[in-house]
């Protein structure tokens, strides 16, 4: 399969540029000339002459409406039928779906339309609440809110974010759940009806800007009933939408309550982990599915194996409230080995431009238990060097040495705590789990960061 | 549809131009002085030759060896630096195919004003590529047809 990739000018050294069969230039590098900019992608695919265009997991991988335009366009859009992507893709409308589903959500609204709206419903919901950007992800245009003092200004700024970043506006509210876990499941359907699972992924080690950093599968310390329980809503859920493709549902979990929260109609950033427990290409599975060929397994032909984490390394300075990094990369080197994967468009003298999200790599580790994946992951990120900008690199080896982490008992408060536990700036970097924790010796993610 | 409009970057400008003249020669003769001339070109480094006389002025320049290479030019050389006071590149702003529009412009044109030079067809629509003003067509950076990208060098126009 031939492969045409698109980048923005401020890409144009990017691995996937270099890669790919064809490469074309759609605009400058503020993603709303290019990356955004619809008629020079569609124009792209057309004059290339592609079958069918994957979104990816940024931009617009859950916007119905280019997936409409492919399709008027006679492109297949690897993903599910734009009007699945509508209902689902939005999150205020996915909650609804789900509720008629007989699914538990968290306490919610629909698209807030005025600034009222949003204070009455919190009244109502009641304090603290959280905003959220119907066509969001990865932690854009959300923002928590504690007090109806603090709605205005929290509404025009989610607001904001979610146009520059989805050219979306539109935001809704739901109860702020404190301290729960975020596990989410990774499903596929084809068009033929049958849906099935690839297990769950804890993605609770997150940033307090509600990103996620690391993520592994499966979930540790939850019970069987409770996996069981989310596993089958999972399903339910898709069939119940006709669902096709590959998808994830993101849940809630407090204690014995598992909401449902949202549902990302593309593939996510985590996938690796999943493709390492359960041996599936899950690009490969959606281009199939997209092509409209059956699963051609179903349920009890899919084993989980071992065990698997990801971390992310974004160009952000963890002493600063992870701002993002732009810069040359002056020096990279990447791990490897057994069980070893790294997903990454950057190289020794690469650039990090300031206009997109800071995530540079991904490094995944495989155990055949959990402790074997820690060590893994360790030894991997202790291989990786990133010089030029911060990076998490530093951060993500500080969380992998907690207790709380080893012992698999965490939850979406734990990361912004312990970045107040160690106070600002946060020091430690490269520990091993039997080093102490030392304050301010070698910055986390400073530009010799390794 | 606006073009973005950047200034050249400095290469050698691909340039075989005849300056308007009064002929007293006929073809054969005009074109067997021609030829020497040109002999002479590439015996020499020059990139530029031009002669003057009573009733006759030829212009003579000639290609780089390839279009990114940026032949030295010493700044002595003065009246025969080839390179045009402000040069120009209309570049592509959208994605799509490129048509030269009819009459078709060619290498050497003098421009007298804001001109369609071209268009870019894309999704069914047809986008003008305009001059943005007089010049002289100096090269056109893609054919008859051929798919663009964004920033794409259309054409490049002497200013001066």
């Amino acid at each position: 399969m031939r492969t045409v990739a698109i980048f923005s000018e401020a890409d144009r050294e990017s691995l996937h540029v270099r890669q790919a069969d064809e490469a074309f230039c759609v605009g400058p590098g503020p993603v709303q000339r290019s990356y955004l900019n619809i008629p020079n992608i569609i124009s792209t695919a057309l004059i290339t002459g592609c079958d069918a265009i994957h979104p990816g997991y940024g931009f617009l991988a859950e916007n119905a409406r280019f997936a409409q335009i492919c399709a008027d366009h006679g492109l297949t859009f690897i993903g599910p039928k734009p009007d699945v992507v509508a209902a689902m893709g939005d999150k205020a409308t996915a909650k609804r779906v789900m509720r008629e589903a007989g699914i538990a959500t968290t306490p919610g609204t629909d698209i807030l339309e005025t600034l009222d709206d949003a204070l009455s419903a919190a009244q109502e919901i009641g304090y603290p609440v959280l905003l959220k950007a119907t066509a969001g992800g990865g932690g854009k245009g959300m923002r928590a809110v504690e007090s109806a003092g603090e709605m205005e200004r929290a509404l025009a700024s989610a607001t904001a974010e979610a146009e520059a970043s989805f050219k979306d506006g539109r935001v809704y509210l739901e109860k702020l759940i404190l301290d729960p876990r975020h596990i989410e499941v990774q499903v596929l359907g084809d068009e033929f009806g049958s849906v099935v699972h690839l297990g769950e992924r804890d993605c609770s080690v997150q940033k307090p800007s509600h990103q996620k950093l690391i993520e592994e599968s499966p979930t540790p310390h939850l019970s069987d009933a409770a996996r069981s329980s989310l596993l089958e809503m999972a399903v339910r859920a898709c069939k119940h939408v006709q669902y096709s493709n590959a998808g994830t549902l993101e849940f809630l979990v407090s204690g014995d309550d598992v909401y449902f929260m949202e549902m990302n109609t593309r593939i996510q950033v985590e996938h690796p982990v999943t493709e390492m427990v359960y041996s599936v290409d899950l690009v490969k599975e959606q281009i199939r599915i997209a092509a409209g060929e059956p699963l051609g397994y179903a349920q009890h032909d899919l084993a989980l194996r071992g065990h698997a984490i990801e971390c992310r390394i974004n160009a952000e300075d963890p002493h600063n409230n992870f701002a993002p990094q732009a810069g040359t990369l002056t020096k990279v080197v990447f791990p490897g080995g057994p069980g070893v994967r790294v997903d990454t468009h950057v190289f020794s003298g690469a650039v990090v431009p300031p206009y997109y999200d800071s995530m540079i790599a991904k490094v995944i580790a495989f155990g055949a238990s959990r402790e074997a994946a820690i060590a893994r992951m360790e030894r991997a990120l202790r291989e990786t060097v990133v010089e030029g900008v911060s990076t998490t690199i530093g951060c993500c080896l500080e969380i992998l040495a907690t207790p709380e982490f080893r012992e698999g008992r965490y939850d979406i408060g734990f990361l912004p705590k312990l970045l107040k536990q160690f106070g600002d700036p946060v020091v430690l970097t490269g520990a091993s789990p039997a080093a102490p924790r030392r304050r301010r010796a070698k910055p986390v993610g400073s530009p010799t960061d390794t | 549809m606006p073009r973005d409009v950047a200034p050249a970057g400095g290469h050698a400008r691909e340039r075989e131009s005849l300056a308007p003249m009064s002929d007293p020669y006929p073809s054969s003769a005009l074109a067997g002085r021609v030829r020497a001339l040109a002999e002479l070109l590439v015996e020499t480094d020059l990139l530029r030759l031009r002669i003057e006389r009573e009733g006759e002025e030829i212009e003579l320049g000639r290609r780089a060896m390839h279009p990114d290479v940026v032949p030295e030019v010493p700044a002595d050389l003065g009246a025969l630096d080839a390179r045009p006071a402000r040069a120009e590149q209309i570049r592509a702003d959208l994605v799509g195919i490129f048509h030269l529009s009819r009459p078709a412009p060619a290498e050497g044109d003098l421009l007298e004003g804001d001109r369609e030079l071209a268009f870019i067809e894309a999704l069914g629509i047809r986008n003008p590529v305009r001059s943005l003003g007089p010049g002289r067509i100096l090269a056109i950076r893609r054919g008859d047809g051929q798919p663009v990208e964004y920033g794409s060098v259309l054409f490049e126009i002497d200013r001066g």
